[in-house]
């Protein structure tokens, strides 16, 4: 058993990603057509020993606990591990205090009673594979009050990594300061909203950060103690994709056809769990054709599929065209329909136009259930 | 217990004409339909059916089965009180171990199992067949017509029942007569090999049968035959869907064939019927830039960078640059490397076909089984 517990944070009040996140917290967003989000993180923990998880939700909880309902889902040993759920109870009528701490102290109690002496704090909207066993150990020995796990970055610039934060370093690796990236610099350490600490150090902080300031967030209050406490970096290597926009949803997705680039991600030996949904395998028909394209199991498809991503019990009918496009569990595209640079959400179908197409720059977006 | 009655499967069958791929694991563990092995077709047809608890008699090569088998949770069946039970022949404190001698006998030697959940039904089934039926429906049949035993049947084309066990039955499908395989058919009515006894009555039979020393404890030679011959009301249970019993490699490979046809009868994408199987941790399928995919049934896992036409892709198994993969079956984890040719085969679980091999021929009469690695090109 781990000598951690974790916890798997909500995406910051400030972040919203159009349209899917209407529906469901960004954890809750499908990836690589049969995974969600947050299958990474919990994976990430429990192939980490971490049988003890609470996950935090800001809103619309409903697709997240559906889809978190059984531990078991995850490896986790059903007597000695257990997932909780905590909801923020967004009792204020302003978005801006309803932060990461302020969800803290609503169950800050619970913490208070676990049993572990160390914490992983993990984003629920971020995707990248990480054992967090080798990141407590280091953290131990090497002697820090806190530990962050960061990419290095040379293209920061890039839409992928606005918004999130940077970690400004000193020689030793020790953080200086956390900072949010405005896209002003090409090369940077950016955070990946992992935390490592003793446990008691973590109540600390959240008492601290509450007597500062009613919005301060996790990261703000690490922020604020760099100088007083030993706070030090460790580099994460490989796939990493922070999913906080539309177009970094759908450029994270689509870049998964680089098979090579999903391998870093989904390693044999690093299983990413997620829930089955007992669909039987995908029929392709005559007259279908596919290219470089992930697809996930009970789709029936009798068009043409290219560079795309679809998700379970995806149709699409004859002479349909679908390309550079993620297609989402149990959407529809209906006889002869061109769809390029789409996301299409669950359950809606393209029936009644001859086309529906958007940019590289500007992936179009069709609603949960709409029928176009 | 659900519905006061309980399911046991035969699944000790060994299947010899499915030659290498039962070498090492019985009969109903053969993997079918991309994603399955065959007992995923009872077991979840007993979920679906409401009928909670289980008992898997197992006895040739058991291992593997024993093992898939007794994890009730893959097809919901652990909730409380409710269970999938594999049960091996045993030693007994008043019996030498013995080997299950028939049919029959794998019940009557678990009739202490059975006596412990007290039901009123026993529904016997078959660890080998596809098919998906609602068992509900047939012990509703049996109840409404207050039978003994209710055998379910499927018509077969008159020129083939030679080949079956053969049901006559009178104008309320009451049986009147049962014949193993007859020369000459006075019905196209085939056993299926389900059957829903009431307990009471069959205990007593087996009890006897035990004993008999001229039986071979089956229960299509001597129980069924003894119950028509006490009078007892068996009634013929008439069924009309997809049901198949896989014997040979060209059966398996015909049977993964019908999944291709659009109207196949046995629909595995039934949302309201589904069958439930071990869950595995992969990417969805990979389709490359190069891949040509025409008239294919895949699954989860696999990886296709070459050309797949009219086949089945079982979870995992992987199509190399310009290999060629026709008319063909690739069963979980097996491998067609670059350049390599199959045609109406079927490859084995975890088999390597190497590089610019050719195996199997179009106009081959019988399907190649590929159960060993072969060499090719390094």
């Amino acid at each position: 058993m781990a000598r951690a517990f974790g916890i798997i944070n909500s995406s910051a009040n400030y972040l919203h990603v159009e349209g899917l996140q209407t529906y469901r917290p960004i954890g809750a967003f499908s990836f690589a057509g049969r995974y969600r989000v947050i299958d990474f993180p919990i994976s990430n923990m429990s192939n980490s020993g971490i049988d003890r998880i609470l996950v935090y939700v800001r809103e619309n909880p409903r697709s997240l606990t559906e889809h978190i309902r059984s531990a078991g889902t995850y490896n986790i040993n059903s007597k000695r591990g257990h997932i909780q759920i905590l909801f923020a109870e967004a009792t204020s009528s302003s978005d801006i205090y309803n932060t990461d701490i302020a969800a803290f102290m609503e169950n800050l109690s619970i913490i208070e009673r676990l049993p572990f002496p160390y914490v992983v704090i993990a984003p629920s909207y971020m995707v990248y594979a990480q054992n967090y066993q080798a990141l407590l150990d280091q953290h131990i020995e090497s002697g820090a009050d806190i530990s962050l796990l960061y990419q290095r970055v040379t293209d920061a610039k890039d839409n992928m990594y606005l918004n999130c934060d940077y970690l400004t370093l000193n020689r030793q690796k020790g953080v200086e300061s956390i900072d949010r990236n405005r896209g002003t610099a090409k090369e940077r350490n950016i955070f990946m909203d992992t935390y490592v600490m003793k446990r008691e150090l973590f109540i600390e902080l959240v008492r601290k950060a509450v007597s500062i300031s009613s919005v301060f967030t996790l990261s703000n209050i690490v922020n604020n103690q760099c100088s007083e406490l030993d706070v030090r970096a460790v580099p994460h290597r490989g796939y990493f994709a922070p999913i906080n926009s539309f177009k970094t949803y759908y450029d994270a997705n689509i870049e998964l056809l680089d098979i090579d680039r999903a391998n870093e991600l989904f390693e044999e030996d690093w299983p990413i769990y997620t829930v089955t949904s007992d669909s039987c395998p995908t029929h392709y028909f005559e007259g279908a054709s596919v290219r470089n394209s992930m697809v996930s199991n009970g789709c029936i498809v009798k068009g043409t599929i290219e560079n795309s991503i679809v998700g379970r019990g995806v149709r699409i009918e004859e002479g349909a065209v679908v390309k550079n496009s993620i297609l989402q569990a149990h959407s529809v595209i209906g006889k002869g329909i061109h769809v390029d640079y789409e996301v299409i959400d669950k359950w809606a179908e393209i029936r009644h136009v001859d086309e529906i197409i958007g940019t590289p720059e500007n992936p179009g977006y069709v609603k949960r259930e709409d029928i176009i | 217990m659900q519905n006061n009655m309980m399911a046991m499967i035969l699944a000790g069958g060994r299947g010899s004409r499915l030659r290498a791929l039962t070498k090492k694991m019985a009969k109903p563990a053969v993997h079918f339909g991309g994603k399955y092995r065959i007992i995923d077709f009872p077991l979840s047809n007993c979920a679906n059916s409401g009928i909670d608890v289980v008992g898997v008699l197992t006895q040739y090569e058991s291992v593997l089965l024993n093992s898939y088998a007794s994890q009730g949770r893959l097809w919901g069946l652990d909730s409380k009180g409710s269970g999938v039970y594999v049960l091996p022949p045993r030693e007994k404190a008043d019996a030498n171990l013995d080997v299950y001698r028939g049919t029959a006998d794998a019940i009557s030697q678990n009739i202490d199992f059975i006596d412990s959940y007290d039901p009123e039904y026993l529904l016997i089934l078959s660890g080998d067949h596809i098919y998906k039926m609602n068992y509900a429906k047939m012990l509703a049949y049996h109840k409404e017509h207050s039978a003994d035993c209710t055998i379910a049947v499927i018509p077969v084309p008159m020129s083939e029942a030679c080949r079956f066990g053969i049901m006559n039955t009178d104008e309320e499908k009451r049986i009147t007569e049962f014949e193993e395989k007859p020369a000459q058919p006075k019905s196209n009515l085939a056993s299926m090999g389900i059957y829903i006894f009431n307990w009471k009555l069959l205990r007593r039979m087996l009890t006897a049968d035990m004993k008999d020393p001229e039986s071979s404890h089956d229960f299509g030679k001597d129980i069924i035959p003894k119950l028509l011959a006490d009078d007892k009301r068996l009634f013929a249970y008439e069924f009309t869907g997809y049901w198949k019993d896989v014997g040979t490699i060209d059966s398996l490979w015909e049977a993964n064939m019908d999944l291709l046809d659009e109207k196949n009868a046995l629909n595995l994408s039934d949302p309201t019927w589904r069958i439930y199987t071990e869950d595995v941790n992969t990417l969805p399928q990979y389709i490359s830039p190069d891949a040509e995919v025409d008239r294919a049934y895949i699954s989860e896992g696999c990886i296709v960078r070459g050309k797949v036409q009219n086949s089945v892709l079982f979870t995992n198994s992987t199509v190399e640059d310009g290999a060629q993969v026709i008319d063909t079956v690739l069963m979980p984890g097996s491998t067609v490397k670059s350049g390599a040719v199959v045609t109406r085969a079927i490859v084995g679980e975890s088999v390597t076909v190497g590089a610019n091999v050719t195996v199997g021929s179009k106009n081959s009469e019988n399907i190649e089984l590929v159960a060993k690695n072969v060499k090719g090109d390094e």
